[in-house]
């Protein structure tokens, strides 16, 4: 299975200099708020991702009045071991795989595969759409990284298209050329992107909904469907959809143009969950939308699984605490033995579980290992 | 401060060029100090002569030290074959290959709207012209593969498409020489987009 077996920290975060053995099972991290916990499991996270997922500034991993930060990692993958490495700077970052520098981030991401559920997890369901956006394309993202490619040059395109359509605005009857070549282009990747997202959909609701049903003992029936802002089903084809992107976007040209702005594509699209036919976001308790959340994540550890032939590295981060006794046993239970797991907690008075008691204990205090 | 003003004045210079920081910058600026006078009066004398004596091709738009520029001028070039690039370096680029027998049009830069460059910012309304006054068959589309040279293309195909001028892009693809294995993921997807039967 794959695991990390080292990682090495420099002027990362509150950490100053720090190297760290790892056990390749279940890792427990202890301490006290604000002493470092969160920014270990952020730590690896980056080394996977290449940013973070607390702030979109890459400047604030670098630890206050020093010049760079660096995560090294050293990876345990089918069986072959080999390093990663990034650095931040203010000059910007660089990813290393094997020692050789990644130009693409394309190109990096995927390498280390890696779930992490924190708190904000458990807002999944009903927090603001983008945060079930982020969700997928992190997901389809390491595991399909010419997805990352599409997104980017999506998102490149969308905010072109956006600047264009300003000064349409300001100026109506100016030639609409470009503006259609842009939609040409955006639609391009904008199917690609909607595609792709349809294919792991399918892949997470094969995986989400038998969990679901055992973690609510066979209760709920988890239903996963894509809210997609125009008007397009699963079963259609590249070349389907990008002709409903062309006949919407012609439809709205006028709408747009006084708006300034792009109404419809990925980037306005979201996920609903239906739990025995009714909406959790809507109508779910909390409990329903905490089983939810954590029915996904684990849909996504198989998922994985299933796709890159490997578990991947499971971050829990402060959050066995928020779940119940009967969640938490079944979260523990699900990856007992076959992924590498951190735990990060105050205090591990209030998990009661046997995979515990074989767990690598760390304790931190301010930025420092203790044990 | 600690550099007496003529000497502060050449750093301050060297940092213009691009790709120079400032240690590299006093470097340079000692160097020079160092160099006989013939040799850098030559240096200054290029320096000013570049910038005098180039300007653009009224016609293309290449950099050229005479009007229209010798490719203009070269009859035995093909007048009907028009390839659209966005630098004077890619027209360089293209005569090292020497493979190349028709013209060139300059349009010194992209259209993107972020940066707030439009279609008439760049060279394509003396493209236009062009294509009005000369007899041209055919227009090489080779601006940049990424999103602001593919939707310049895009543009300038559009609006040409009605005049009936054969419109071509140059292809995506592999590097020859290389290795499939070593392709990045969003290379090969292209390429094998752009397959071709044989």
């Amino acid at each position: 299975m794959m695991h990390i077996h080292q990682l090495t920290l420099k002027n990362f975060r509150n950490y100053d200099q720090m190297q760290v053995k790892f056990d390749d099972k279940i890792n427990v991290i202890i301490g006290e708020n604000a002493q470092g916990k969160t920014n270990l499991m952020e730590a690896i996270y980056v080394l996977a991702f290449s940013k973070s997922y607390r702030t979109p500034k890459d400047k604030e991993l670098i630890q206050w009045e020093q010049e760079y930060a660096k995560i090294e990692g050293s990876v345990n993958k089918r069986k072959r071991n080999f390093p990663l490495e990034i650095i931040f700077s203010p000059k910007g970052k660089k990813a290393k795989l094997n020692h050789i520098e990644q130009r693409r981030l394309s190109d990096y991401i995927g390498a280390l595969n890696v779930v992490m559920f924190a708190p904000e997890d458990l807002n999944l369901v009903k927090g603001s759409p983008q945060v079930r956006r982020r969700f997928i394309d992190m997901e389809i993202g390491q595991i399909q990284p010419i997805y990352i490619y599409h997104l980017g040059q999506y998102i490149r395109i969308l905010k072109q298209r956006n600047h264009l359509l300003k000064s349409l605005q300001r100026n109506r009857s100016a030639d609409r050329t470009m503006l259609h070549v842009l939609t040409e282009q955006l639609i391009e990747h904008a199917a690609a992107i909607i595609e792709r997202r349809f294919k792991f959909l399918n892949l997470l609701r094969k995986w989400a909904n038998p969990i679901h049903q055992g973690i609510s003992r066979g209760l709920e029936h988890l239903e996963i469907m894509y809210n997609a802002s125009i008007d397009v089903s699963e079963e259609d084809n590249r070349e389907k959809i990008v002709n409903i992107y062309n006949l919407k976007f012609s439809e709205l040209e006028d709408r747009e143009v006084e708006r300034g702005s792009t109404l419809i594509g990925p980037h306005r699209d979201d996920l609903l969950f239906y739990v025995n036919g009714k909406d959790v976001q809507t109508y779910g308790s909390q409990g329903q939308q905490r089983t939810t959340a954590l029915s996904l994540k684990l849909a996504e550890i198989e998922l994985i699984h299933s796709e890159v032939g490997e578990y991947p590295i499971l971050l829990l981060d402060d959050v066995l605490s928020e779940l119940d006794d009967y969640r938490q046993s079944h979260l523990l239970h699900t990856i007992q033995g076959k992924v590498q797991t951190f735990v990060s907690t105050t205090s591990v008075d209030g998990i009661k579980h046997e995979t515990l008691n074989k767990a690598e204990i760390f304790r931190i205090e301010n930025g420092i290992i203790l044990s | 401060m600690y550099y007496p003003e003529p000497i502060s004045k050449l750093i301050d210079s060297f940092t213009k060029l691009p790709g120079i920081g400032p240690k590299t910058a006093v470097r340079l600026a000692f160097f020079v100090l160092n160099m006989k006078e013939d040799d850098v009066l030559d240096f200054a004398k290029s320096l000013v002569n570049a910038k005098r004596e180039l300007t653009h091709c009224t016609v293309c738009g290449h950099i050229t030290d005479q009007d229209p520029c010798a490719i203009c001028q070269d009859d035995h070039r093909d007048r009907s074959l028009i390839c659209v690039v966005q630098d004077p370096k890619d027209v360089i680029a293209m005569e090292k290959m020497r493979e190349f027998n028709g013209k060139y049009h300059v349009l010194h830069g992209a259209i993107s709207p972020m940066d707030g460059i439009g279609p008439e910012d760049i060279n394509v309304p003396s493209l236009l012209n062009r294509l009005k006054d000369e007899e041209v068959e055919e227009l090489i589309l080779a601006t940049n593969p990424n999103i602001e040279g593919e939707a310049t293309a895009m543009y300038i195909s559009r609006l040409i498409k009605p005049s009936g001028i054969k419109i071509t892009r140059i292809a995506h693809g592999l590097p020859m020489g290389g290795d499939l294995e070593y392709a990045d993921e969003v290379t090969l997807s292209k390429a094998l987009e752009g397959r071709r039967e044989l």
